[in-house]
């Protein structure tokens, strides 16, 4: 690690603050335009998956659901990566739910109009727009609350070097990994369901560690300190002796997050792989922010603050 | 913490071996075809419905419907009276009296190929048809002979019904029946007939007998008490039951989820493998980084990961367990990432207090001490994600549910129990982590490096920290 002794995490704040700047742009061009996979969980609406065996003309499904006049219907295939029975989608939008007795009426009439392609319901979601609606809220106040219970407590703990500023740019920090864990859902199109809030959550937890670690550090230098180093400095010699723990508890937990993805996907278990490879992203994005982002940010406050009171 | 023995090592760890044998076995006996379970395994876990399968329904009163509380445990207890008849015992149901919906959640029946989901979740929600039949449906050994209510003559329905209520009278519970004047005639003329013989009249809900008094004076006048060695709690069901029959409004679908046990249950062992493949992987890499804090570091982990599985069993039978769904399985996840980072957090302490000339035994106490802190504040800021989200997304009575509900009252309990189980793994792999990943990570360590063999510096650091580095770090920092 020696290359990394004069290293001077300052000096590259601008390419920090590009990369999330860049990520932000790319996500605000492409879901407008090719939108984001969001669950019915939050949406409302009704989504039904069947297996079926031989061959089946999308096409024709969906013409035979239209003659039940239930709701606007699209029929997309499923996607099995690697598994012998094929799958589809039938997904209605959302303005009104479906009853019970309807959707038992959609695979009657598929069982009776393709007897050979052995029909079989396999999940089915219908959600009230409203209790959507209701739990989309009540996942943004839970996110909002952890965040201000973050900023509060890293403020508490870190109050010698400046509190509210240590809570508030680990708090960019992992508002950053928020942004990539919905790039990764966005970008590979997984569903944006309740996976998808535990994923960031485990990685706002995963993050805010890394944070906390280098804040430490500094603090703990600040008192090692006998000659009073500037927080520039202080920032480095901390990055620098928390760089060995977070890369090896990175690649370790991405090691075995990696073992989850594969044997997910070897084994076609959707579920499991729509948490574990994003999780995986979301683990080397956290390092990162922890790292690089925070401690810059709050480097960058002090001296502006700093050459104000000077001034 | 200093005069830890050398035994200590062995005694830990072979705890810690046991534990895992245990918790991934569990004990059972069997007893001709009976089996008891004394100690649960991994087999035994309740997996949620995301993972086997299963029905997620929420039912609602009609829109231009206002229910009130009493109305809604009555529509409650219709569903539980229609779960049990159908022999689903490991429902979930929870009451939104605010928003007044029921959740109920219960898992695909193990073997039961011809499970219609679609027609249980209409049958739940169907107006109860209550009737009060002359006639016992059970023998004297307590075997129901009568199975179709038809078969009896039937008395009164659910419509006749005014109103049932417990009370408490001359020390014991009853429930005491008012009928509307339609069925009066029709409950004095068999009550009349059947006064001092014996013969009861049972109470049904659709085709299910949940009592069956018996018939002690004439009445008259339409007010009845219906006696027994009821205790309190028996005395509320009953009565509400009654009110749900005569519950003046049916249940909607608001939402309903089915998922097929078949994506379950086979993706539930690959994940076993998987689980077992990382956690080999993680204990390779810790030994490869960390040397002989690397096997402490394993066994570490170990009872951290069997630790969680013991506690989402609940371990002895007569625990309360947990059901464990996918975010669950996230929050393990996240869990042993944290107990890595504990150990990672150690070793690489100790490393460096090794480097600046300490003796084995000052690095090792330093290296301890000093990551505690932070370790400390790690696992404090999970529990307290984990505390947010038990109390929004978990059942309306739990602890943390309660003191948070200022912050999601208007929302009602959640459909989404799934990140519940996120956030209690979470919780307990913080704690776990101060037992697992903090002491005894520590009690292994401090008796491992009494031994003689063991205390080279080269099993705790892959560093060879040479005189030259020595200087130039204690000059930089």
């Amino acid at each position: 690690m020696n290359d990394m002794k004069k290293f001077d995490l300052t000096e590259k704040r601008k390419l920090f603050i590009a990369i999330p700047l860049i990520l932000l742009a790319c996500l605000l061009i492409y879901i407008p335009i090719f939108g984001a996979v969001v669950s019915i969980e939050f949406t409302g609406g009704a989504m039904m998956t069947y297996t079926y065996s031989g061959t089946l003309d999308l096409g024709q499904v969906e013409s035979e659901i239209r003659e039940l006049n239930l709701a606007n219907v699209t029929v997309t295939p499923g996607s099995a990566f690697n598994s012998d029975v094929e799958l589809i989608n039938v997904a209605f939008s959302s303005s009104q739910g479906l009853s019970a007795e309807q959707l038992a009426s959609v695979t009657e009439r598929l069982t009776a109009s393709f007897p050979d392609n052995d029909i079989i319901l396999e999940n089915n979601q219908n959600v009230s727009p409203g209790t959507g609606l209701r739990f989309f809220l009540k996942c943004l106040v839970a996110f909002v609350f952890a965040f201000l219970v973050f900023v509060i407590y890293i403020a508490v703990r870190f109050k010698k070097l400046g509190g509210w500023s240590t809570g508030v740019f680990a708090l960019i920090a992992l508002l950053v990994d928020v942004m990539v864990v919905v790039a990764v859902f966005v970008f590979f199109r997984l569903p944006i369901d309740s996976i998808f809030m535990a994923v960031v959550l485990a990685i706002m937890g995963y993050s805010i560690n890394g944070t906390i670690i280098v804040f430490d550090r500094i603090r703990e230098n600040k008192t090692l300190q006998s000659k009073k180093l500037p927080d520039r400095e202080l920032l480095n010699i901390s990055v620098r002796q928390s760089l060995s723990r977070a890369i090896n508890t990175t690649v370790t937990t991405a090691a075995a997050l990696l073992v989850l993805s594969i044997v997910a996907l070897i084994y076609d278990v959707s579920t499991i792989l729509n948490f574990a490879f994003p999780m995986l992203i979301g683990l080397i994005s956290g390092t990162f922010t922890s790292l690089c982002l925070s401690g810059t940010f709050w480097v960058m406050w002090r001296e502006r603050k700093e050459n104000k009171s000077k001034a | 913490m200093k005069n830890v023995k050398k035994p200590v090592f062995f005694i830990v760890a072979a705890f810690i071996l046991a534990m895992a044998y245990l918790t991934i076995f569990g004990v059972h006996t069997y007893y001709g075809d009976v089996e008891t379970v004394w100690i649960r395994g991994v087999e035994d876990i309740r997996w949620g419905i995301d993972i086997r399968g299963g029905v997620d329904v929420i039912f609602t009163s009609p829109e231009d419907f206002s229910a009130n509380r009493n109305q809604m445990d009555s529509a409650r207890a219709i569903i539980e009276t229609r779960m049990v008849a159908r022999n689903i015992t490991d429902y979930e149901i929870y009451v939104d009296y605010s928003t007044e919906r029921i959740i109920v959640r219960f898992p695909w029946q193990a073997g039961d190929v011809s499970f219609d989901p679609e027609q249980a979740i209409r049958e739940l929600g169907e107006t109860a048809l209550l009737t009060f039949r002359e006639g016992d449906p059970w023998d004297e050994r307590g075997y129901q002979v009568i199975s179709e209510p038809e078969d009896l003559p039937l008395v009164i329905s659910g419509s006749d019904v005014e109103s049932a209520a417990p009370q408490y009278f001359d020390g014991k519970y009853q429930v005491a029946l008012e009928l509307k004047p339609s069925g009066r005639e029709a409950f004095s003329d068999a009550t009349g007939r059947l006064a001092g013989t014996g013969v009861p009249i049972s109470i049904w809900m659709d085709d299910y007998c949940f009592s069956a008094p018996r018939v002690n004076s004439h009445i008259g006048d339409g007010r009845a008490v219906i006696e027994g060695s009821f205790t309190a709690e028996e005395a509320i069901s009953l009565a509400t039951r009654i009110n749900g029959g005569a519950l003046p409004f049916k249940l909607e679908i608001d939402s309903f989820n089915t998922i097929s046990p078949t994506l379950g249950m086979s993706s539930r062992d690959a994940m076993g493998l998987a689980g077992v493949i990382a956690f080999a992987v993680i204990v390779i890499i810790m030994v490869y980084l960390y040397r002989l804090l690397g096997v402490v570091a394993g066994f570490a982990l170990l009872g951290q990961a069997v630790g969680a599985l013991a506690v989402i069993s609940g371990f002895f039978s007569g625990n309360q367990s947990f059901t464990l769904t996918i975010p669950g399985i996230a929050g393990i996840v996240l869990s042993i990432a944290m107990g890595v980072d504990a150990n990672v957090i150690t070793s690489e302490r100790i490393k460096e207090e090794l480097k600046m000339g300490k003796t084995l035994d000052g690095a090792l106490q330093a290296g301890y001490k000093r990551a505690f802190a932070v370790i400390f504040d790690c696992n404090v800021t999970l529990l307290i994600i984990s505390f947010i989200l038990m109390g929004a997304f978990g059942t309306p009575d739990s602890l943390a549910a309660i003191i948070l509900t200022p912050l999601f009252f208007m929302f009602g309990p959640s459909a989404a129990g799934a990140i519940y189980s996120f956030g209690f793994t979470l919780s307990v792999g913080a704690i776990l982590n101060f037992i697992f990943g903090v002491t005894a990570s520590r009690l292994m360590t401090y008796s491992i490096s009494k031994f003689k063999p063991l205390r080279k510096i080269s099993f705790y650091t892959r560093d060879k920290g040479t005189i030259g580095k020595r200087v130039e770090r204690k000059g930089a920092v």
